[in-house]
């Protein structure tokens, strides 16, 4: 066996080579040389290469993926039901001991270096998500949207504005696994407007984000919660954070 | 073969709980060293396990859940490349463990041999990858990557022969 080949099948896996280079390396000490050389430079990488620290609760997110899939699938079936449960339901709710919603908007505060993260993050699901979202073509039923809303322990108050929007997808928040949120997209000027609502504080400073393609804002919720709005650059997301901080009320 | 254990439990869930269990580690490293950042790498896994558990009835044979996880975490990984392609950072220093007793002899040879790892061309880290951390044959890393198993033989060759003339200075008889 010339060297070449020697090191052809040693470097392809040093610690699975046949009788015939053990037996080649035996017989000659530069190829033993070699042998030694390349488990030394395996046992290396292969140490660096598995010695990274997996993230604590993965485990748990993972395991919950069937329980957060079922949910959103349940709600996702529902059959559609006509407006007047709609209003039923916003007539019901407001029956509920609801908190309304209050904008805290701080322009004082600087958003701290974990809010602008919380930006990155929204941007990196909106990628994740950008080809279902651009799939959604039809305006889906404003029970849906209740439902979804409902599952992130929020509602939308039923108003002329509000029903008048295209909802063309809505779904609790899969991405975002930490917090219980619904994820509703409508038609826009300069195409989807993702609206996310999430039932608890991860932000407590109104910021905006944006990229090449996306602008966004997080705007705090008095009452323990965030509105993140997300438009294609050059959308006017002003008109829909008036809008839903008109229209939403926590429920739980 | 890499050493796939056979899922547990008769119902779908079960089956889901056993292929976290056991792989959810080696995929997450996997994701680690494909996308070298820890959120996304985290968000990789989460979407590739999610889609396992919608798919888990097509996995007919329970010893290629690994290569069948992998499998679907470098599709995601394609796909997420096309929409998005964040600013590229080196691998997190934290993450990679202070020490050990088969990694290099200091932190400064640990940078070099996980800095030479990163240059490497990922048509021949993808296959190192694939071997240490999946443990997979070569026939299982040709079936992975789409490839013959004679070429991911010369990869894993090249690669390793690649590290090791950045890593041992007197290395030779490497050329491409």
């Amino acid at each position: 066996m010339d060297e070449l080949e020697f090191q052809k099948r040693v470097y392809a896996n040093p610690e699975e080579v046949d009788q015939e280079v053990l037996d080649a390396a035996r017989d000659n000490p530069a190829y033993q040389k070699i042998l030694d050389q390349a488990r030394e430079l395996n046992a290396a990488v292969t140490s660096l290469v598995n010695n990274i620290s997996v993230p604590s609760g993965l485990a748990d997110k993972l395991g919950a993926i069937p329980a957060d899939d079922e949910a959103a699938t349940k709600i996702a079936s529902k059959p559609a039901a006509n407006s007047n449960f709609f209003q039923y339901y916003a007539i019901a709710a407001s029956l509920i001991l609801a908190l309304g919603v209050t904008f805290s908007i701080i322009y004082n505060n600087e958003p701290a270096v974990s809010d602008l993260a919380f930006g990155d993050d929204i941007l990196r699901h909106l990628y994740y998500e950008a080809a279902e979202i651009e799939s959604m073509q039809s305006v889906i039923a404003l029970s849906t949207v209740t439902a979804v809303m409902a599952s992130a322990g929020s509602q939308l108050v039923a108003n002329e504005l509000l029903q008048g929007l295209s909802v063309v997808m809505a779904k609790p928040c899969v991405i975002l696994a930490a917090y219980q949120s619904a994820h509703l997209v409508l038609e826009g000027a300069q195409g989807a407007v993702n609206v996310i609502v999430i039932n608890n504080s991860p932000v407590a400073v109104e910021f905006s984000f944006r990229d090449d393609r996306f602008e966004g804002m997080v705007i705090p919720l008095g009452d323990g919660g965030n509105l993140v709005l997300v438009g294609e650059k050059n959308e006017n997301l002003d008109l829909y954070k008036d809008l839903f901080s008109e229209n939403v009320e926590w429920v739980i | 073969m890499s050493d796939t254990p056979v899922l547990k439990g008769s119902n779908k869930r079960q089956r889901y709980e056993s292929l976290v269990a056991d792989l959810y580690q080696d995929v997450y490293r996997y994701a680690f060293w494909l996308c070298r950042r820890q959120p996304l790498a985290e968000d990789l896994v989460q979407e590739t396990f999610l889609r396992a558990w919608r798919s888990l009835d097509s996995l007919q044979n329970d010893k290629a859940a690994k290569a069948w996880l992998f499998t679907i975490l470098r599709r995601e990984n394609a796909r997420l490349y096309e929409r998005y392609r964040p600013e590229l950072v080196d691998i997190e220093g934290q993450s990679i463990a202070e020490s050990d007793e088969n990694e290099p002899d200091s932190k400064m040879d640990r940078e070099l041999l996980h800095n030479a790892i990163n240059r490497l061309d990922s048509d021949y880290r993808e296959p190192l990858l694939l071997q240490v951390i999946g443990g997979f044959s070569g026939k299982e890393i040709a079936a992975i990557l789409n490839l013959n198993n004679n070429t991911v033989m010369t990869r894993l060759f090249r690669a390793r022969g690649k590290l090791k003339q950045e890593f041992i200075l007197d290395a030779d008889g490497f050329d491409d």
